[in-house]
């Protein structure tokens, strides 16, 4: 039981070490928004674009262009709902 | 979290750079664990939504086969939505 390890000691870290880790991990967090992204047009866009019975294992071209378009214009529609938020804004 | 050196497995001993490369590697291992279990979530949904429009007794064997291929397909949707979503933000760096 002597050599149970505690936990590590992270005092001796420099400055350098200290921005290392903060970089890595505003990093990690960006990938992680990005594939929550991801995970959420995903999500939309196959209930929009894969509409028939599942008979392959591959999306086909049909498809692929389908799924193209709609996170095409999901981002388009976020940016003029923006803009016609901020057009309101005056008045809301 | 009661024991850190526990979870990175660490002994005390350890150089700081293992320590700094201990935590990384923890950091990136749990990022990839959550978006691992993101897709599996998405993927029982959607495909438990193709393949079993009315639930039986059992899993059928044609429900089985349904599941396996759409698992696959929804990985393929994922990477076609991940690259057109890339493509999109580097020729709109400001439209998110």
């Amino acid at each position: 039981m002597d050599n149970q390890p505690s936990t590590p000691d992270f005092s001796d870290f420099s400055d350098k070490d200290k921005k290392d880790l903060q970089s890595f991990i505003e990093n990690e967090q960006q990938k992680a928004k990005f594939q929550a992204n991801v995970h959420n047009l995903t999500d939309l866009c196959w209930t929009k674009c894969i509409t028939g019975k599942i008979t392959s294992a591959t999306v086909d071209r049909y498809e692929n262009s389908c799924l193209e378009n709609c996170v095409n214009r999901f981002i388009d529609s976020q940016k003029t709902i923006v803009r016609q938020l901020d057009a309101m804004g005056g008045r809301a | 979290m009661d024991n850190v050196g526990n979870m990175l497995g660490l002994s005390n001993n350890a150089t700081k750079e293992e320590r700094k490369q201990a935590l990384m590697s923890t950091i990136a291992q749990q990022s990839n664990f959550e978006n691992a279990r993101t897709l599996i979530e998405k993927i029982n949904e959607k495909c438990f939504e193709k393949c079993i429009p009315k639930p039986g007794s059992s899993l059928s064997s044609g429900e089985s086969t349904c599941l396996t291929t759409c698992m696959q397909k929804y990985m393929q949707a994922w990477n076609a939505v991940s690259q057109a979503y890339i493509y999109r933000i580097k020729s709109d760096p400001r439209g998110n």
